[in-house]
């Protein structure tokens, strides 16, 4: 878990490209501030079996399609968690 | 009049008290909404990639399919998969994209605009002369934007925000609409225009803003709440798919797809509206203060309700009208997308409520203050010569009150007071109030509104309803509008007279005319014509003195005689509008093909009835095109004096005005000073040379002052522009007319614009508006300078503009509104357009200006629009502190 961050997690509430709050706590935190013990992940692409990294920040979707690691696909169909994570 | 050239402030009147004067008391906002506001002042615009990433994707998949359903698939795409996102005290919900300040780009109208600028597309864009208004364009450096990259964000535009993890993929989604986009598409058409290199060079010159065809293909218009709030999104649905049967089949096809398509873009408006409920309630489950989770659980239902059904009450009315308001603003980059006369179409549901006693005028308040804040989160994506060059960073939300109602009374009514209240207690630049000022209107509605613009918000905007009804039934009496009609009409942007309809709400069986917009946009057509810059190459034979490039071929003019002056301004005027117009109608009809509008199009009358969208004239009024002017007194001021000092007193040769012009009369210019107003430049060391010229052409008549020397001039270019633009045929073969604003054009277009025959410095900032005196021009008086601008008529025109810089001191208490209320009628009485205020001392700008981190929420008026201050450009910013500050009336 160490290695996620609060723009990883169910609980943040993105205020800016900058900063947001913790849906929990109400405290203002950064989208890159180190997960906490009461973080869940939300459903990214890269969280998801059918995303395949490619380069940095790039990746695909069944193999197939465009896609990026830190997409939220909270709406997405096709999301499947990754087990290993 | 007395110019203090230490602080660089031109009055009129008496000098003012040592000290600056605070702008009148005001009220505070609610607890919630200041909260919210706070959480605005503190958030900065952000991109993000979601609604982009899945309307393209969802596009790739659909190739070959029918391009209106394609369309509308995308669009789909794009709202169901939108992370929904509510914050806390919320009373309406929803945004664009999820960030309170969030945008996105459109990269299927324009992809070139945002790609890095090492990028390959973007040097090309460049080498076109496409981004030539961004080069001259400054951004606000405070406020919420992101003016340089920082950690892990990286700036666009000067204003955007987007996190590096996000910024590979908007490249390479952008890269799938190379040769595709609209903007791709037109140019490769608009190349066919005979004539088209010097449309291009005319955009190197910046004698023309920007393509509007496609940057900002929608909006300087009116939207039109009806059909949702009568039939709800199901009620919608059920009514295409009947009229979807009974045209299957049968001759003109796009019926079905229009009908199709519309169906399957609220089937994705329908599930974005669900899952914020499914979000609300997620919030409501980790909530743990009671009256929060209370108010999440009531918002989840309000959502899931007006998710299918039509609004049970004010509450859920405001908010379907909130939420199709972003829907529109997520199909098109869109600026100037006016709600329209709001407390008029919402009065039927709220007077229910009072009765009901479901609500109170203090809980109205509140929603209307949320609603403030809402209006004011909106961004829109695009470039900075758009964005700051144009917009200053605004959205241009015109709410209208006041008017007439459908059979000619007064149709101002007590929610209207609510709303006037609550601009006065939640000051936000967003949406802008404009009183649209009739005789009928009753005194007190009148006197809150002077109330409202007093404080110094910059609105209401006051705006004459009997020459916008002129002006509407001498331009659509030929697409069927009559008087009751007319009256219907309200602001489309920040001045942009817009056609409007009477539609009939029917609630608990009684009707209530309600109205809305019933026209496309205003925002295309010919997009800003520089007429300063326009004269200078007329003076210089075609030449741009400035690049040394060609633009226009030799008139072949010795300009002996100040008829041939004119005669070679309007030829090379003519000219531009000429391409302009043919190349702006190819850009939009690839917009009609390739991304036509669909939320728009169900919203607004006649579409639905007829099957057909906005871009095949499914509007009930289609002659929306205009060409816009900008820097009129510039020009006047200028023909005036070059009439007076070289061809009735001969003072000078024109030659000696060309040496003196290519001198800058002796001074540095603009961008070395680093100062854009007239006042605060630097002489250089020939300046001696150049002192007898320049103080005999800023000595030379000027506009603004009840002479009729220059407003002879004034007077003849406005009719022969007026008349003129009739000449030019839109893309719906509609005659064309003129608009003249400004915006935030003056700017740019007068940072590259050499010193003018008026003794305007080379780089400085042109006047504003089309009426406005220049900056310290107008030495007599508010009188004079409306005897003026009214010396001709305005309802010949889309709008005019008048700003006025007034000090708080002068309509101090009930007394100084009584008088600033008369000042107003004044002016509208001789047939005034427009005329708006900032009441503010401009000691304070000129120390905002040096300490803006001290002036955050310090609102001012530009020019049809409010703006915090830390969020405009110097070039801007110099211009309103130099305008002229009356002392007294």
């Amino acid at each position: 878990m160490a290695d996620f961050k609060c723009s990883d997690c169910r609980f943040y509430l993105p205020v800016d490209v900058f900063s947001g709050f913790c849906k929990l706590s109400k405290e203002k935190i950064t989208p890159d501030t180190p997960f906490c013990c009461k973080a869940e992940k939300i459903p990214k692409c890269r969280f998801c079996t059918n995303y395949t990294a490619e380069k940095e920040f790039l990746g695909k979707c069944m193999g197939a399609t465009l896609a990026y690691p830190d997409m939220i696909a909270v709406k997405c169909a096709d999301f499947q968690w990754y087990r290993k994570n | 009049m007395k110019s203090d050239q230490h602080s660089a402030i031109n009055y009129y009147g008496h000098e003012p008290e040592p000290g600056i004067s605070p702008r009148e008391n005001k009220r505070q906002p609610t607890p919630r909404a200041n909260a919210a506001r706070e959480l605005y002042f503190e958030a900065k615009s952000s991109v993000s990639m979601e609604f982009p990433y899945w309307y393209t994707r969802r596009w790739e998949t659909l190739e070959g399919e029918i391009p209106i359903i394609r369309r509308a698939e995308a669009l789909k795409s794009g709202f169901e998969h939108l992370t929904p996102v509510i914050y806390p005290g919320e009373l309406l919900a929803m945004g664009k994209a999820p960030f309170l300040r969030g945008s996105f780009p459109m990269p299927w109208l324009s992809e070139a605009f945002f790609m890095a600028s090492e990028d390959k597309m973007y040097k090309e864009a460049q080498e076109s002369g496409k981004l030539t208004a961004d080069t001259f364009t400054t951004m606000g450096k405070g406020g919420g934007n992101v003016t340089r990259s920082i950690g892990k964000v990286i700036s666009i535009a000067g204003k955007f925000g987007v996190r590096v993890e996000e910024m590979p993929v908007m490249l390479e989604v952008a890269r799938k609409w190379k040769d595709r986009s609209v903007d791709d598409v037109g140019h490769k058409y608009e190349q066919l225009v005979p004539g088209y290199p010097e449309k291009e060079a005319i955009m190197r010159s910046v004698i023309c803003m920007f393509d509007s065809g496609y940057t900002l293909p929608q909006g300087r218009e009116v939207m039109n709440y009806y059909y949702p709030l009568q039939f709800g999104i199901d009620g919608i649905i059920a009514n295409c798919k009947e009229s979807l049967a009974d045209v299957a089949g049968y001759p003109e096809m796009d019926r079905l797809y229009f009908y199709k398509a519309v169906i399957v873009m609220l089937e994705g408006i329908k599930s974005w509206i669900q899952n914020h409920a499914e979000e609300a309630r997620f919030m409501a489950s980790v909530e743990k203060e009671e009256q929060q989770k209370a108010e999440y659980l009531e918002m989840a239902d309000r959502l899931e309700w007006i998710s299918g059904k039509p609004p049970r009450n004010f509450h859920e009315a405001l908010q379907v009208l909130w939420i199709f308001h972003v829907a529109v603003l997520n199909e098109d980059a869109i600026s100037g997308l006016s709600p329209g006369r709001v407390g008029q179409v919402l009065f039927p549901f709220w007077q229910r409520d009072m009765k009901k006693g479901v609500i109170d005028r203090e809980r109205t308040i509140e929603l209307l203050e949320c609603m403030r804040i809402k209006f004011t989160e909106i961004d829109c994506f695009a470039s900075m010569g758009v964005v700051g060059g144009v917009l200053s960073g605004n959205t241009f939300n015109n709410l209208c009150l006041g008017g007439l109602t459908k059979d000619g009374a007064s149709a101002a009514n007590e929610l209207e007071m609510l709303i006037l209240e609550a601009g006065i207690s939640c000051d936000t630049p967003q949406p802008t109030l404009s009183v649209l000022y009739d005789e009928k209107l009753p005194e007190e509605f009148l006197m809150k509104g002077v109330e409202c613009t007093k404080i110094g918000t910059g609105y209401p905007a006051w705006v004459n309803n009997q020459v916008a009804m002129e002006f509407l039934l001498r331009n659509y009496a030929h697409e069927g509008m009559d008087l009751e009609e007319a009256r219907a009409w309200a602001i489309g942007g920040c001045l942009e007279t817009s056609p409007g309809s009477w539609m009939p709400l029917e609630l608990d069986g009684e009707i209530h005319w309600i109205p809305g917009g019933s026209a496309p946009a205003t925002s295309v057509g010919v997009h800003f014509l520089s007429l300063p810059k326009i004269l200078e190459v007329a003076l210089f034979d075609g030449m741009d003195m400035r690049t040394g490039e060609r633009i226009f071929p030799s008139h072949g003019l010795k300009l002996e005689t100040y008829e041939d002056l004119w005669q070679a301004f309007r030829d090379y005027f003519s000219r531009a509008c000429h391409v302009l117009t043919l190349t702006n109608n190819i850009q939009h009809d690839a917009w009609r093909k390739i991304s036509p509008s669909l939320v728009n199009s169900m919203l607004k009358p006649d579409c639905l009835a007829n099957g057909r969208d906005i871009g095949q004239k499914g509007c009930r009024y289609n002659s929306t095109f205009n060409i816009e002017s900008c820097g009129t007194a510039n020009l006047v001021n200028s023909l005036a004096a070059m009439k007076r000092n070289i061809y009735n007193e001969k003072r000078y040769t024109l030659a000696e005005y060309r040496d003196a012009i290519l001198a800058n009369f002796g001074y540095k210019t603009a961008r070395e000073t680093g100062s854009y107003s007239l006042i605060d430049q630097v002489p250089k060391e020939d300046h001696d040379r150049w002192k007898k010229i320049h103080r005999e052409s800023l000595a030379a008549p000027k506009f603004g002052n009840d002479d009729p020397y220059v407003d002879a001039i004034m007077k003849e270019w406005e009719e022969w522009f007026c008349e003129m633009t009739h000449n030019y045929r839109s893309l719906y073969d509609q005659p064309m007319y003129a608009c003249q604003i400004s915006v935030s054009t003056h700017g740019p277009m007068g940072a590259v614009t050499l010193a003018s025959p008026d003794g305007r410095l080379c780089g400085t900032t042109f006047s504003d508006g089309s009426v406005s005196a220049y900056p310290g021009t107008d030495l007599h008086g508010p009188y004079a300078l409306f005897n003026s601008a009214t010396c001709w008529n305005h309802s010949l025109s889309q709008n005019s503009q008048l700003n006025m810089k007034i000090h708080p001191s002068v309509v101090k208490g009930r007394e100084g509104s009584r008088k600033f209320l008369e000042l107003i009628r004044a002016y509208l009485r001789k047939g005034g357009f427009h005329v708006q205020f900032n009441i503010v001392d401009s000691r304070m700008l000129k120390q905002a200006q040096a300490e803006p981190e001290k002036y955050r929420s310090l609102l001012v008026r530009v020019a049809g629009f409010t703006q915090y201050w830390v969020e405009l450009g110097k070039q801007i910013q110099d211009e309103v502190i130099a305008r002229t500050e009356y002392e007294e009336l």
